[in-house]
């Protein structure tokens, strides 16, 4: 536990010492910003429309009308944000030659790969943090639901960290960060149209496949968060993900020196 | 201190070390010779943990490397062939992370760190980022590193490598006094590896010449000297035997031939 803190530590100074940290967190907040002003605006003109229909105004609200945009808007950028994240955890103690430094140290694998994923999932929380400034403003001036809000936030937080437990995999795997930052992505979008596979590849042929497809896919978990809904199985379903690639983080780390 | 029982390293068929068997008493400092690819770095990075053997195993100041790895990779300070350093990091920050993850108690860490930036004469430039320091000072931060925890086996893989004559000298000078029984810190036991042969005469008691994977000689300098033989002659003889082999033998068989 003290050498997971150890390794945590120094993998989060080395982001802040260096620009990409604070790169990273103000490319984030100013997106985020932008998200949420083109969602804000957006939800002006559809209240305006809905004026004239008193009884739909019923259904429209600040979360589902606003937050719930904002979030999954954010949830795209992660996409591309998370793997310039990860990219390097592993790949540059390569070619820094300090892979050797951490395998010859009295360490467990298991203390680096924690260590590495506890220092990632930090700097999500210090996004989804940012996240929940924006959607703090709104407290002030509506009142939006909170548990819905704190579920949206939480949906952010648990996908960031499944991206991050991904993107370990494929630094642990690949030799340079380019090629470690390309491999997360392909999988993160593929991640991302497996419900589309499901429907329109597979749903009809096999329908057992679809449902796993569908299962797999983090869109779908994500989506109940956002709508407020904290059930345990789509806990599970982000624990298992988390669990499962830092798995086969700790067996591509540890196969250096089985080669 | 060091005992390697039948050291084996074999990828598929290809067999990288064989056999190798020495015991090193505390306080010795021996030379690792042969050519290059002959096995050292490949025997090194068995001895510290970092790859496991295919056969055969070590122990190190009395842990087996298999039945207790933690406590053996405790027991070493390794310097690799390119000193494992994080650029991004300041010496002082560098080595007090080493000291953490070498299990270095808190309470001890800071003159821990103190004593190794002493003893490596870094102190000018122990606030300085490390990507910043010319190579001579990165082998010795490198060097630091190794004896951060104070460990009572070196293994040293070629450090004085790709360093100009005056920095060769300083490092030397370092080794030297790191082994230095009259220093009051643990007495070192030092293997090191170099195809240098003035560096072995310059700094250890001992050599184990490896060639092809396979010890070669293992005997004391002092024995050798009296032998009246000087390293260069013994290293030529015992490196290129097989290739002289190989041509008296095509010569008998030629001379058959032409009976």
């Amino acid at each position: 536990m003290k050498h997971v803190a150890s390794v945590a530590g120094r993998e989060l100074r080395s982001l802040f010492v260096s620009p990409v940290a604070y790169g990273v967190l103000s490319l984030f907040a100013v997106l985020a910003g932008i998200f949420f002003v083109l969602d804000l605006a957006w939800f002006e003109q559809v209240l305006f429309q809905y004026q004239q229909y008193p009884d739909q105004l019923d259904d429209f609200n600040l979360n589902d009308g606003l937050l719930r945009e904002f979030f999954s808007s954010l949830s795209v950028v992660f996409l591309f944000l998370i793997p310039g994240i990860t990219m390097g955890v592993y790949a540059a103690e390569k070619s820094n030659g300090t892979e050797e430094l951490l395998l010859t140290s009295p360490l467990t694998i298991w203390d680096i790969v924690l260590g590495k994923f506890v220092a990632g999932a930090i700097f999500i929380a210090a996004m989804v943090g940012i996240v929940g400034a924006f959607a703090g403003v709104l407290f002030f001036y509506g009142d939006p639901e909170l548990g819905k809000t704190l579920s949206g936030l939480l949906g952010l937080l648990l996908l960031g960290w499944t991206y991050v437990a991904i993107g370990g995999v494929a630094s642990a795997v690949a030799r340079s960060q380019i090629v470690a930052f390309l491999i997360t992505l392909v999988v993160l979008v593929t991640l991302l149209l497996l419900p589309g596979i499901a429907e329109f590849g597979v749903a009809g042929s096999a329908p057992a496949v679809a449902d796993t497809l569908r299962y797999l896919s983090v869109q779908l978990h994500f989506d109940s968060l956002l709508n407020g809904l904290v059930d345990s199985s789509d806990l599970a379903y982000y624990a298992m993900m988390i669990g499962s690639f830092l798995a086969i983080t700790k067996a591509a780390v540890e196969s250096v020196r089985w080669r | 201190m060091i005992e390697a029982r039948g050291l084996a390293k074999r990828y598929g068929d290809l067999v990288a070390v064989e056999g190798i068997d020495f015991s090193i008493e505390r306080g010795e400092v021996v030379g690792f010779l042969g050519p290059n690819g002959a096995g050292k770095t490949t025997t090194m990075r068995m001895l510290t943990g970092f790859l496991p053997p295919t056969d055969g195993t070590a122990v190190i100041a009395g842990h087996d490397i298999f039945a207790d790895p933690i406590a053996a990779r405790r027991a070493i300070g390794y310097l690799p062939e390119t000193p494992p350093l994080y650029p991004e990091m300041t010496v002082d920050s560098y080595l007090a992370y080493v000291a953490r993850i070498k299990d270095v108690p808190r309470r001890d860490r800071r003159a821990a760190v103190d004593r190794a930036i002493a003893r490596t004469a870094l102190g000018a430039v122990r606030r300085q980022v490390i990507g910043t320091l010319s190579k001579g000072f990165r082998q010795r931060v490198g060097l630091a590193q190794a004896i951060v925890h104070n460990p009572p086996v070196l293994i040293l893989d070629e450090p004085t490598a790709g360093l100009d004559p005056l920095q060769i000298r300083e490092i030397r000078a370092l080794i030297g006094e790191l082994t230095a029984p009259s220093q009051g810190d643990t007495q070192h036991t030092v293997i090191l590896s170099t195809h240098i042969l003035a560096e072995v005469d310059a700094i250890c008691q001992r050599v184990i010449l490896i060639n092809e994977g396979r010890k070669a000689l293992d005997a004391s300098l002092s024995e050798l000297r009296s032998r009246g033989r000087t390293l260069d002659q013994i290293f030529t003889e015992y490196t290129t035997r097989d290739a002289v082999g190989v041509a008296s033998g095509a010569r008998a068989a030629a001379a058959e031939g032409e009976a």
